[in-house]
């Protein structure tokens, strides 16, 4: 028996880690679509964070620094998107792909001396004196900061979206810019600030995959996770708490790879590989038949985007 | 006395019709990409000019490098053509990534099932399974959408890499050439199953159905019932619907379209440039096509120009890479930097013509 609570909790430990940077990007992604844009360029925007963040890691020596450049350049290659969607109309769908392939192509191009380095990365917190709580102790100890930090952000946006003005407005600009207008309020200051808050967190997400999870870089490595993010946030109803649940499917898909294997499952890494994909596009199949029935929370200014027949 | 007022400002007002013509933001989108591209080239330290001519010589110079062009232009335009399509009915598609690869897979298993047939079998069996293939890829975001409602774009995105793994398991697992030394890929195809290609270069039979498909599609959409149905379906599937004309089924139609030409160009690659299905068989085309699909403002006839120019892009990359060693990822960022300037100045004079 407890031989199984053991195979689960460290189950469940295992797909936090691998589920940190697709949160941090879902929770990024669902304050972008709160405010009524869409941003498929999250991709490239986590690809810029990880090739940043571990090549000033690298440098500098410092994972802190790392993050910080990472969520530097996630904000950075966001403005593009800014730029193309709020000041010059573009549509949001294409706009997006042209920032994801353009983090793609920067972020191999400038990573290249970067391959095959090695970092110092974070120590996790076993060695703090949580590692040696009973249990839970172990698992908890191999968390690592961007871990905690990812899960801090979740209470701090939800208090931000619906405990305060600003957040009250800023989910009125999603529901309808229009309205907004009327309201006299420009809409545009509020998707400026959510387009560069998920640039911010797709960053971060960059660094907390490059630098924290795996301690490598290899010219896009992100493998579609903020792609999934993007899925998953309709999985979580652009509802920050439920990002935690959502991005956990991700995160599980992933740790049952990597467990399926070495349990001896005898079944080919690659269509393991799909898993991850995979379950959350029937997450997503499920989600659609609500949100086709009572919206599921999607922000109205999304509708054009999303239901576009 | 009025003639010569009028003689007078006619220049003027002809300059003002030019410049409010349907050319001026095309040739202000060409300005800004050559300005952008050698910026790009300059920040890296190389000489901007030189490198930019070298770069358009790398894709028109002679007769060798537009052969490779158009060995490039071949997937480039059909993965184009499976994005326009459904974008017809208002479908914003990114599967064409991987219905290349599912085309490939199962045009690859019918090579493998009927290895030892005659070439005039063969051949038309590998590109029916290739077709099959990237039609089904096309199917499966078309009945998520129609039945439950999932949003095309990231179903599409998420089979994408789908798919590539899927290829990645048949070469490194059942379909593995036990005599290739831990590469993995396929046996090579029989002589019966390598497309034709022309005088002596790697141009292939694939360029040609995607000219011919590019200008059934034109024809069929532009004069059709069924053109003339997508349109009305796209503005408003309930006007749609009252006409007889169903969205669900149009919505199937065109991403089957789109996946089987997509899987056409799957095939096509395995089959001429690998001699057999490899891993990373063609990375990127589906993104590519996309940009031509949105550069050509989902027009059939300017798709295929269109994919000629991306495709001497991507061309000269590859020589660009041999001669002043720029890193294959600069055709990315190339790509991605003519994708920007299409969308600012596109969505930019929109509003301007609407103001």
């Amino acid at each position: 028996m407890e031989m199984i609570i053991i195979e689960v909790l460290s189950l469940l430990f295992a797909a936090l880690r691998s589920a940190t940077p697709v949160l941090a990007v879902v929770l990024g992604e669902i304050m972008t679509q709160r405010s009524g844009v869409i941003n498929l360029g999250v991709e490239g925007q986590m690809l810029m964070g990880a090739m940043t963040g571990f090549a000033v890691t690298a440098i500098t020596g410092d994972p802190w620094l790392g993050v910080v450049a990472a969520c530097g350049a996630g904000i950075l290659l966001s403005l593009v998107h800014v730029v193309l969607v709020l000041g010059c109309g573009a549509n949001q769908i294409a706009s997006g792909i042209a920032v994801m392939i353009l983090g793609g192509g920067l972020s191999a191009y400038y990573g290249i001396p970067f391959v095959g380095e090695k970092i110092n990365s974070f120590d996790s917190f076993g060695g703090s004196g949580i590692g040696s709580i009973p249990l839970i102790g172990r698992f908890l100890g191999a968390t690592t900061p961007t871990v905690l930090l990812t899960l801090i952000s979740i209470p701090v946006i939800s208090l931000f979206l619906y405990r305060t003005r600003s957040g009250l407005h800023w989910r009125s600009v999603g529901e309808s810019s229009e309205i907004t207008r009327n309201l006299g309020h420009s809409p545009v200051p509020y998707q400026f600030a959510a387009i560069v808050f998920g640039g911010l967190m797709s960053g971060f997400a960059g660094a907390a995959l490059a630098v924290d999870y795996t301690s490598n870089w290899v010219e896009h490595m992100t493998a579609g996770r903020g792609l999934v993010a993007v899925g998953l946030v309709i999985v979580a109803r652009w509802n920050p708490w439920y990002a935690l649940p959502a991005a956990l499917l991700f995160g599980v898909s992933e740790a049952l790879n990597l467990r399926l294997q070495s349990w001896g499952v005898d079944v080919s890494q690659y269509l393991l590989a799909t898993l991850p994909y995979l379950i959350p596009l029937v997450v997503l199949m499920l989600s659609f038949r609500g949100l086709k029935a009572g919206g599921g929370g999607m922000p109205m200014g999304l509708k054009a985007v999303f239901t576009n027949s | 006395m009025n003639q010569t007022t009028t003689a007078a400002t006619s220049p003027i007002t002809g300059l003002k019709r030019l410049l409010n013509g349907p050319w001026t933001p095309a040739a202000i989108m060409v300005l800004a990409f050559v300005a952008a591209s050698m910026a790009f080239f300059a920040i890296n330290g190389r000489e901007p000019v030189g490198l930019f001519f070298e770069m358009v010589r790398g894709g028109f110079g002679d007769g060798y490098s537009f052969s490779e062009t158009l060995v490039k232009t071949s997937p480039i335009l059909l993965t184009a053509l499976a994005i326009a399509l459904p974008a017809r009915l208002g479908l914003i598609s990114v599967g064409a990534e991987g219905q290349l690869y599912l085309g490939a897979l199962f045009g690859t298993g019918t090579v493998l099932l009927a290895f030892d047939q005659p070439g005039w079998l063969l051949m038309p069996l590998m590109l029916a399974g290739a077709m099959v293939g990237g039609a089904v890829w096309g199917i499966v975001p078309a009945l998520l959408k129609t039945r439950l409602g999932v949003n095309e774009t990231i179903s599409t995105l998420l089979l994408n890499y789908v798919g590539i793994l899927m290829v990645s398991f048949v070469v490194h697992g059942p379909w593995k050439n036990p005599n290739s030394l831990g590469w993995p890929s396929t046996v090579e195809f029989p002589e019966g199953a390598i497309l034709p290609t022309f005088f002596d270069t790697r141009v292939h039979m694939g360029l040609v159905f995607g000219i011919v498909a590019a200008m059934i599609l034109h024809v069929l959409v532009t004069r059709s019932r069924w053109g003339l149905g997508l349109q009305v379906s796209r503005s408003n599937p309930r006007v749609g619907a009252t006409a007889g004309i169903s969205y669900e089924k149009n919505v199937l139609l065109v991403m089957a379209i789109g996946g089987l030409l997509a899987g056409l160009a799957g095939i096509a690659e395995a089959s001429v440039i690998q001699n057999r299905l490899q891993d990373g068989l063609a990375t990127g085309y589906g993104l590519t096509g996309f940009l031509v699909a949105w550069l050509s403002g989902q027009h059939f006839l300017r798709i295929i120009p269109l994919s000629i120019l991306m495709g001497g892009l991507m061309a000269s990359a590859d020589s660009l890479q041999l001669y002043a060693q720029l890193p294959k990822a600069s055709a990315d960022i190339l790509q991605a930097v003519l994708f920007i300037i299409v969308l600012a100045v596109g969505g930019l004079w929109r509003r301007r013509t609407m103001a």
